[in-house]
Protein backbone atom coordinates (compact mmCIF):
# COMPACT_ATOMS: atom_id res chain seq x y z
CA UNK A 1 0.00 0.00 0.00
CA UNK A 2 1.54 3.27 -1.07
CA UNK A 3 -0.77 6.19 -0.26
CA UNK A 4 1.45 8.79 -1.93
CA UNK A 5 1.20 6.90 -5.17
CA UNK A 6 -2.58 6.82 -5.06
CA UNK A 7 -2.72 10.56 -4.42
CA UNK A 8 -0.52 11.12 -7.44
CA UNK A 9 -2.83 8.83 -9.39
CA UNK A 10 -5.84 10.80 -8.22
CA UNK A 11 -4.24 14.06 -9.35
CA UNK A 12 -3.54 12.56 -12.77
CA UNK A 13 -7.07 11.27 -12.97
CA UNK A 14 -8.61 14.62 -11.94
CA UNK A 15 -6.39 16.49 -14.38
CA UNK A 16 -7.54 14.20 -17.17
CA UNK A 17 -11.25 14.72 -16.47
CA UNK A 18 -12.96 17.68 -18.13
CA UNK A 19 -13.36 20.93 -16.20
CA UNK A 20 -16.82 21.20 -14.61
CA UNK A 21 -19.29 23.67 -16.08
CA UNK A 22 -18.68 27.26 -14.96
CA UNK A 23 -20.66 28.58 -12.01
CA UNK A 24 -22.18 31.84 -13.19
CA UNK A 25 -24.16 33.83 -10.68
CA UNK A 26 -25.50 35.94 -13.54
CA UNK A 27 -27.31 32.90 -14.88
CA UNK A 28 -28.73 32.13 -11.43
CA UNK A 29 -29.86 35.74 -11.05
CA UNK A 30 -31.51 35.65 -14.48
CA UNK A 31 -33.30 32.41 -13.63
CA UNK A 32 -34.53 33.77 -10.31
CA UNK A 33 -35.72 36.99 -11.89
CA UNK A 34 -37.58 35.12 -14.62
CA UNK A 35 -39.31 32.84 -12.10
CA UNK A 36 -40.23 35.75 -9.85
CA UNK A 37 -41.63 37.56 -12.89
CA UNK A 38 -43.73 34.55 -13.88
CA UNK A 39 -45.04 33.99 -10.33
CA UNK A 40 -45.90 37.64 -9.75
CA UNK A 41 -47.25 38.10 -13.26
CA UNK A 42 -49.65 35.22 -12.76
CA UNK A 43 -50.63 36.61 -9.36
CA UNK A 44 -51.29 40.10 -10.73
CA UNK A 45 -53.23 38.60 -13.61
CA UNK A 46 -55.52 36.71 -11.25
CA UNK A 47 -55.81 39.07 -8.30
CA UNK A 48 -54.95 42.35 -9.95
CA UNK A 49 -52.78 45.31 -9.02
CA UNK A 50 -54.47 47.78 -6.69
CA UNK A 51 -56.63 50.15 -8.74
CA UNK A 52 -55.51 53.29 -6.93
CA UNK A 53 -51.82 52.59 -7.38
CA UNK A 54 -51.08 55.82 -9.26
CA UNK A 55 -52.52 58.07 -6.58
CA UNK A 56 -51.39 55.93 -3.64
CA UNK A 57 -47.81 55.88 -4.91
CA UNK A 58 -47.52 59.54 -3.84
CA UNK A 59 -47.56 58.38 -0.23
CA UNK A 60 -44.21 57.65 1.30
CA UNK A 61 -45.35 54.50 3.11
CA UNK A 62 -46.76 53.04 -0.10
CA UNK A 63 -43.44 53.54 -1.79
CA UNK A 64 -41.69 52.12 1.26
CA UNK A 65 -43.58 48.84 1.18
CA UNK A 66 -42.27 48.13 -2.30
CA UNK A 67 -38.90 49.85 -2.17
CA UNK A 68 -37.72 48.45 1.18
CA UNK A 69 -38.35 44.80 0.22
CA UNK A 70 -36.78 45.45 -3.17
CA UNK A 71 -33.66 46.82 -1.53
CA UNK A 72 -33.63 43.88 0.86
CA UNK A 73 -33.99 41.42 -2.01
CA UNK A 74 -31.12 42.89 -3.99
CA UNK A 75 -28.83 42.98 -0.95
CA UNK A 76 -29.71 39.44 0.09
CA UNK A 77 -29.28 37.91 -3.35
CA UNK A 78 -25.91 39.63 -3.67
CA UNK A 79 -24.83 38.17 -0.32
CA UNK A 80 -26.25 34.74 -1.17
CA UNK A 81 -24.10 34.66 -4.30
CA UNK A 82 -21.08 35.88 -2.40
CA UNK A 83 -21.51 33.18 0.22
CA UNK A 84 -21.69 30.52 -2.50
CA UNK A 85 -18.00 30.97 -3.21
CA UNK A 86 -15.46 29.91 -0.59
CA UNK A 87 -13.17 32.56 0.81
CA UNK A 88 -15.35 35.59 0.17
CA UNK A 89 -15.97 38.06 2.94
CA UNK A 90 -19.63 38.14 3.94
CA UNK A 91 -20.85 41.35 5.52
CA UNK A 92 -24.39 41.00 6.77
CA UNK A 93 -25.15 44.43 8.19
CA UNK A 94 -26.62 45.93 4.98
CA UNK A 95 -29.55 43.58 5.54
CA UNK A 96 -30.39 45.54 8.68
CA UNK A 97 -30.86 48.81 6.80
CA UNK A 98 -34.34 48.11 5.36
CA UNK A 99 -35.33 46.46 8.62
CA UNK A 100 -34.34 49.52 10.64
CA UNK A 101 -36.12 51.83 8.20
CA UNK A 102 -39.22 49.65 8.61
CA UNK A 103 -38.97 49.83 12.38
CA UNK A 104 -38.56 53.58 12.08
CA UNK A 105 -41.79 53.79 10.06
CA UNK A 106 -43.58 51.72 12.69
CA UNK A 107 -42.41 53.96 15.52
CA UNK A 108 -43.39 57.03 13.56
CA UNK A 109 -46.86 55.58 12.97
CA UNK A 110 -47.18 54.74 16.68
CA UNK A 111 -47.10 58.44 17.42
CA UNK A 112 -49.91 59.21 15.00
CA UNK A 113 -52.42 56.46 15.52
CA UNK A 114 -55.19 56.60 18.15
CA UNK A 115 -54.76 54.26 21.11
CA UNK A 116 -57.82 52.12 20.37
CA UNK A 117 -57.23 51.50 16.67
CA UNK A 118 -53.63 50.35 17.08
CA UNK A 119 -54.43 46.66 17.16
CA UNK A 120 -57.02 46.82 14.41
CA UNK A 121 -54.57 48.61 12.17
CA UNK A 122 -51.74 46.15 12.84
CA UNK A 123 -53.95 43.09 12.24
CA UNK A 124 -55.60 44.60 9.15
CA UNK A 125 -58.05 42.75 6.94
CA UNK A 126 -55.75 40.66 4.77
CA UNK A 127 -53.03 39.39 7.05
CA UNK A 128 -53.61 35.75 6.22
CA UNK A 129 -53.91 36.39 2.48
CA UNK A 130 -50.66 38.32 2.70
CA UNK A 131 -48.76 35.52 4.47
CA UNK A 132 -50.20 32.83 2.23
CA UNK A 133 -49.60 34.71 -1.03
CA UNK A 134 -46.01 35.60 -0.28
CA UNK A 135 -45.02 32.13 0.93
CA UNK A 136 -46.80 30.31 -1.90
CA UNK A 137 -45.42 32.60 -4.60
CA UNK A 138 -41.93 32.19 -3.14
CA UNK A 139 -41.94 28.41 -3.17
CA UNK A 140 -40.95 27.77 -6.78
CA UNK A 141 -38.28 30.47 -7.12
CA UNK A 142 -36.78 29.40 -3.79
CA UNK A 143 -36.69 25.72 -4.73
CA UNK A 144 -35.18 26.36 -8.13
CA UNK A 145 -32.75 28.88 -6.65
CA UNK A 146 -31.50 26.28 -4.17
CA UNK A 147 -31.01 23.77 -6.98
CA UNK A 148 -29.08 26.35 -9.00
CA UNK A 149 -26.87 27.27 -6.06
CA UNK A 150 -25.92 23.62 -5.60
CA UNK A 151 -23.42 24.24 -8.36
CA UNK A 152 -21.74 26.76 -6.10
CA UNK A 153 -19.78 25.82 -3.01
CA UNK A 154 -21.46 27.30 0.04
CA UNK A 155 -19.26 26.74 3.04
CA UNK A 156 -22.13 27.84 5.29
CA UNK A 157 -25.05 26.15 3.55
CA UNK A 158 -27.72 27.22 6.03
CA UNK A 159 -26.62 30.86 5.80
CA UNK A 160 -26.61 30.80 2.01
CA UNK A 161 -30.05 29.19 2.01
CA UNK A 162 -31.39 31.76 4.45
CA UNK A 163 -30.02 34.62 2.36
CA UNK A 164 -31.61 33.16 -0.75
CA UNK A 165 -34.88 32.81 1.19
CA UNK A 166 -34.73 36.46 2.23
CA UNK A 167 -33.99 37.48 -1.35
CA UNK A 168 -36.88 35.50 -2.85
CA UNK A 169 -39.32 36.35 -0.07
CA UNK A 170 -38.50 40.04 -0.23
CA UNK A 171 -38.64 40.05 -4.03
CA UNK A 172 -42.10 38.49 -3.99
CA UNK A 173 -43.16 40.91 -1.26
CA UNK A 174 -42.09 43.92 -3.33
CA UNK A 175 -44.42 42.72 -6.07
CA UNK A 176 -47.22 41.67 -3.73
CA UNK A 177 -47.17 45.17 -2.21
CA UNK A 178 -48.45 46.54 -5.52
CA UNK A 179 -51.58 44.44 -5.01
CA UNK A 180 -52.04 45.01 -1.28
CA UNK A 181 -54.08 48.03 -0.17
CA UNK A 182 -53.11 48.04 3.49
CA UNK A 183 -50.78 51.00 3.76
CA UNK A 184 -50.13 51.24 7.48
CA UNK A 185 -46.53 50.49 8.43
CA UNK A 186 -47.98 48.75 11.48
CA UNK A 187 -49.51 46.21 9.13
CA UNK A 188 -46.95 45.77 6.42
CA UNK A 189 -43.78 45.83 8.49
CA UNK A 190 -45.28 43.16 10.75
CA UNK A 191 -46.82 40.86 8.16
CA UNK A 192 -44.40 41.36 5.29
CA UNK A 193 -41.60 40.90 7.78
CA UNK A 194 -43.17 37.72 9.08
CA UNK A 195 -43.74 36.38 5.57
CA UNK A 196 -40.16 37.10 4.52
CA UNK A 197 -39.03 35.49 7.77
CA UNK A 198 -40.97 32.31 6.97
CA UNK A 199 -39.48 32.10 3.48
CA UNK A 200 -36.03 32.81 4.92
CA UNK A 201 -36.50 30.00 7.44
CA UNK A 202 -37.51 27.59 4.70
CA UNK A 203 -34.46 28.72 2.71
CA UNK A 204 -32.25 28.04 5.71
CA UNK A 205 -33.64 24.53 6.14
CA UNK A 206 -33.36 23.77 2.43
CA UNK A 207 -29.85 25.17 2.36
CA UNK A 208 -28.80 23.13 5.35
CA UNK A 209 -30.15 20.03 3.65
CA UNK A 210 -29.33 20.57 -0.03
CA UNK A 211 -26.46 23.02 -0.28
CA UNK A 212 -23.93 20.74 1.40
CA UNK A 213 -21.31 19.20 -0.81
CA UNK B 1 8.05 30.19 37.37
CA UNK B 2 6.19 26.91 37.61
CA UNK B 3 7.21 23.91 35.61
CA UNK B 4 4.11 23.97 33.45
CA UNK B 5 4.48 27.65 32.69
CA UNK B 6 8.11 27.19 31.90
CA UNK B 7 7.39 24.96 28.97
CA UNK B 8 4.07 26.08 27.54
CA UNK B 9 5.03 29.59 26.42
CA UNK B 10 7.68 28.25 24.18
CA UNK B 11 5.30 25.56 22.92
CA UNK B 12 2.74 28.16 22.05
CA UNK B 13 5.36 30.23 20.43
CA UNK B 14 6.58 27.32 18.38
CA UNK B 15 3.07 26.39 17.36
CA UNK B 16 2.28 29.95 16.42
CA UNK B 17 5.41 30.42 14.44
CA UNK B 18 4.62 27.17 12.68
CA UNK B 19 1.24 28.40 11.53
CA UNK B 20 2.61 31.81 10.63
CA UNK B 21 5.21 30.09 8.54
CA UNK B 22 2.57 28.00 6.82
CA UNK B 23 0.16 30.84 6.05
CA UNK B 24 2.68 33.59 5.49
CA UNK B 25 6.00 32.61 4.06
CA UNK B 26 8.19 35.54 3.15
CA UNK B 27 5.96 38.00 1.38
CA UNK B 28 7.57 38.17 -2.05
CA UNK B 29 7.88 34.39 -2.33
CA UNK B 30 4.28 34.09 -1.36
CA UNK B 31 3.11 36.65 -3.89
CA UNK B 32 5.01 34.84 -6.61
CA UNK B 33 3.52 31.57 -5.53
CA UNK B 34 0.00 33.06 -5.45
CA UNK B 35 0.46 34.36 -8.94
CA UNK B 36 1.61 30.98 -10.15
CA UNK B 37 -1.32 29.22 -8.47
CA UNK B 38 -3.77 31.70 -9.94
CA UNK B 39 -2.36 31.35 -13.43
CA UNK B 40 -2.43 27.58 -13.18
CA UNK B 41 -6.00 27.43 -11.88
CA UNK B 42 -7.25 29.93 -14.46
CA UNK B 43 -5.71 27.84 -17.24
CA UNK B 44 -7.07 24.68 -15.63
CA UNK B 45 -10.58 26.10 -15.63
CA UNK B 46 -10.18 26.84 -19.32
CA UNK B 47 -9.61 23.13 -19.81
CA UNK B 48 -5.84 22.80 -19.49
CA UNK B 49 -5.43 19.46 -17.71
CA UNK B 50 -1.66 19.72 -17.34
CA UNK B 51 -2.04 23.09 -15.58
CA UNK B 52 -4.58 21.55 -13.23
CA UNK B 53 -2.24 18.70 -12.42
CA UNK B 54 0.49 21.21 -11.64
CA UNK B 55 -1.90 23.24 -9.51
CA UNK B 56 -2.94 20.21 -7.47
CA UNK B 57 0.66 19.14 -7.13
CA UNK B 58 1.62 22.60 -5.92
CA UNK B 59 -1.08 22.88 -3.26
CA UNK B 60 -0.81 19.29 -2.01
CA UNK B 61 2.13 19.81 0.40
CA UNK B 62 0.34 22.72 2.08
CA UNK B 63 -2.88 20.79 2.40
CA UNK B 64 -1.09 17.71 3.67
CA UNK B 65 0.65 19.75 6.35
CA UNK B 66 -2.60 21.33 7.50
CA UNK B 67 -4.37 17.99 7.65
CA UNK B 68 -1.53 16.39 9.57
CA UNK B 69 -1.45 19.22 12.05
CA UNK B 70 -5.23 19.31 12.59
CA UNK B 71 -5.75 15.61 12.33
CA UNK B 72 -4.07 14.19 15.38
CA UNK B 73 -7.39 12.72 16.51
CA UNK B 74 -7.31 10.36 13.56
CA UNK B 75 -4.82 7.66 12.63
CA UNK B 76 -2.23 8.95 10.19
CA UNK B 77 -3.26 6.54 7.45
CA UNK B 78 -6.58 8.36 7.12
CA UNK B 79 -4.89 11.69 6.53
CA UNK B 80 -4.13 10.77 2.94
CA UNK B 81 -7.79 9.81 2.38
CA UNK B 82 -8.87 13.20 3.66
CA UNK B 83 -6.31 14.88 1.43
CA UNK B 84 -7.81 13.04 -1.52
CA UNK B 85 -11.30 14.16 -0.49
CA UNK B 86 -10.06 17.74 -0.52
CA UNK B 87 -8.36 17.34 -3.90
CA UNK B 88 -11.55 15.89 -5.35
CA UNK B 89 -13.55 18.81 -3.92
CA UNK B 90 -11.10 21.27 -5.45
CA UNK B 91 -11.76 19.63 -8.80
CA UNK B 92 -15.55 19.60 -8.44
CA UNK B 93 -15.79 23.17 -7.15
CA UNK B 94 -12.91 24.79 -9.01
CA UNK B 95 -15.28 26.92 -11.07
CA UNK B 96 -16.45 28.72 -7.94
CA UNK B 97 -13.11 30.52 -7.83
CA UNK B 98 -13.38 33.96 -9.43
CA UNK B 99 -10.40 34.92 -11.51
CA UNK B 100 -10.19 38.39 -10.06
CA UNK B 101 -10.17 37.04 -6.49
CA UNK B 102 -7.03 35.82 -4.70
CA UNK B 103 -6.80 32.04 -4.87
CA UNK B 104 -5.42 31.39 -1.39
CA UNK B 105 -8.48 32.43 0.69
CA UNK B 106 -10.65 30.47 -1.72
CA UNK B 107 -8.48 27.40 -1.45
CA UNK B 108 -8.17 27.53 2.33
CA UNK B 109 -11.88 28.08 2.92
CA UNK B 110 -12.75 25.21 0.60
CA UNK B 111 -10.15 22.91 2.13
CA UNK B 112 -11.20 23.79 5.66
CA UNK B 113 -14.83 22.99 4.87
CA UNK B 114 -13.84 19.64 3.40
CA UNK B 115 -11.42 18.74 6.19
CA UNK B 116 -13.94 19.53 8.91
CA UNK B 117 -16.51 17.53 6.99
CA UNK B 118 -14.15 14.61 6.56
CA UNK B 119 -13.27 14.52 10.24
CA UNK B 120 -16.92 14.68 11.19
CA UNK B 121 -17.75 11.85 8.85
CA UNK B 122 -14.97 9.67 10.14
CA UNK B 123 -15.76 10.58 13.70
CA UNK B 124 -19.30 9.42 13.13
CA UNK B 125 -18.38 6.28 11.29
CA UNK B 126 -16.11 4.93 14.00
CA UNK B 127 -18.98 5.75 16.34
CA UNK B 128 -17.26 5.94 19.69
CA UNK B 129 -19.32 7.46 22.48
CA UNK B 130 -17.93 10.85 23.40
CA UNK B 131 -17.79 9.89 27.09
CA UNK B 132 -14.85 7.64 26.29
CA UNK B 133 -12.92 10.70 25.23
CA UNK B 134 -14.16 12.96 27.95
CA UNK B 135 -11.01 12.95 30.00
CA UNK B 136 -8.51 12.82 27.17
CA UNK B 137 -10.01 15.43 24.85
CA UNK B 138 -7.27 17.90 23.97
CA UNK B 139 -7.61 21.50 25.05
CA UNK B 140 -8.77 23.94 22.45
CA UNK B 141 -5.39 25.55 21.96
CA UNK B 142 -3.17 22.78 23.20
CA UNK B 143 0.26 23.15 21.71
CA UNK B 144 0.44 20.40 19.15
CA UNK B 145 3.95 20.00 17.82
CA UNK B 146 5.61 18.78 21.01
CA UNK B 147 4.65 15.23 21.71
CA UNK B 148 7.06 13.62 24.14
CA UNK B 149 8.83 11.94 21.26
CA UNK B 150 9.23 15.25 19.46
CA UNK B 151 10.54 16.70 22.70
CA UNK B 152 13.16 13.97 22.95
CA UNK B 153 14.23 14.53 19.38
CA UNK B 154 14.46 18.25 19.92
CA UNK B 155 16.33 17.95 23.19
CA UNK B 156 18.82 15.78 21.35
CA UNK B 157 19.56 18.76 19.11
CA UNK B 158 20.78 21.09 21.87
CA UNK B 159 23.72 20.61 24.22
CA UNK B 160 23.47 18.00 26.95
CA UNK B 161 23.52 20.34 29.95
CA UNK B 162 20.74 22.56 28.61
CA UNK B 163 18.78 19.48 27.65
CA UNK B 164 19.00 18.05 31.14
CA UNK B 165 17.93 21.42 32.59
CA UNK B 166 14.89 21.58 30.33
CA UNK B 167 14.09 17.96 31.01
CA UNK B 168 14.24 18.49 34.77
CA UNK B 169 12.18 21.69 34.79
CA UNK B 170 9.68 21.27 32.00
CA UNK B 171 9.17 17.53 31.84
CA UNK B 172 9.86 16.36 35.39
CA UNK B 173 8.42 19.42 37.08
CA UNK B 174 11.40 20.48 39.23
CA UNK B 175 12.16 24.10 40.02
CA UNK B 176 14.97 25.93 38.23
CA UNK B 177 16.99 25.98 41.47
CA UNK B 178 16.77 22.22 41.98
CA UNK B 179 17.61 21.61 38.34
CA UNK B 180 20.56 23.96 38.52
CA UNK B 181 21.98 22.17 41.56
CA UNK B 182 22.05 18.82 39.77
CA UNK B 183 24.22 20.26 36.99
CA UNK B 184 26.23 22.51 39.29
CA UNK B 185 24.77 25.95 38.55
CA UNK B 186 23.54 28.70 40.84
CA UNK B 187 19.83 29.48 40.77
CA UNK B 188 20.34 32.66 38.70
CA UNK B 189 22.69 30.97 36.24
CA UNK B 190 20.30 28.06 35.94
CA UNK B 191 17.47 30.38 35.04
CA UNK B 192 19.56 32.15 32.41
CA UNK B 193 20.70 28.85 30.95
CA UNK B 194 17.15 27.60 30.93
CA UNK B 195 15.95 30.71 29.16
CA UNK B 196 18.61 30.34 26.46
CA UNK B 197 17.82 26.66 26.08
CA UNK B 198 14.17 27.48 25.56
CA UNK B 199 15.02 29.97 22.87
CA UNK B 200 17.20 27.47 21.10
CA UNK B 201 14.42 24.90 21.34
CA UNK B 202 12.04 27.39 19.75
CA UNK B 203 14.45 27.82 16.87
CA UNK B 204 14.73 24.07 16.54
CA UNK B 205 10.94 23.72 16.56
CA UNK B 206 10.70 26.36 13.91
CA UNK B 207 13.20 24.59 11.74
CA UNK B 208 11.41 21.28 12.21
CA UNK B 209 8.20 22.93 11.10
CA UNK B 210 9.61 24.03 7.76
Amino acid sequence: MTPKQTTADLIRQLAASPAPRPFRTGVVAGGLLALLGISLGAFWLVFGIRTDLASAWLLMQVQAKTVLPLFLAITAVWLAFGSSRPGGRIVLWPLAVPLLLGVFLVIQRFGQVAEGSLQAEALGQTAFACLASITVLSATPLGVGIVMLRRGAAIRPALTGTLLGIAVGAGVTAGYALHCTEDSPLFFVLWYGLAIGIVAGCGGLLGHRYLRW
Amino acid sequence: MTAALAFTPSCDWAARSGSVRLMQPRVEVRLQQDKLWETLLARANDGDGAAFARFLGAVTPTLRAVIRRRGEALPADQHEDILQDVLLAIHLKRQTWRRDAPVRPWLYALARYKVVDAFRKRGASINLPIEDFADVLPEENAATPLSSRDADVMLGLIDARSASLVRAVALDGKSAEEAGETVGLTAAAARVALHRAMRRLSDVAERMMK
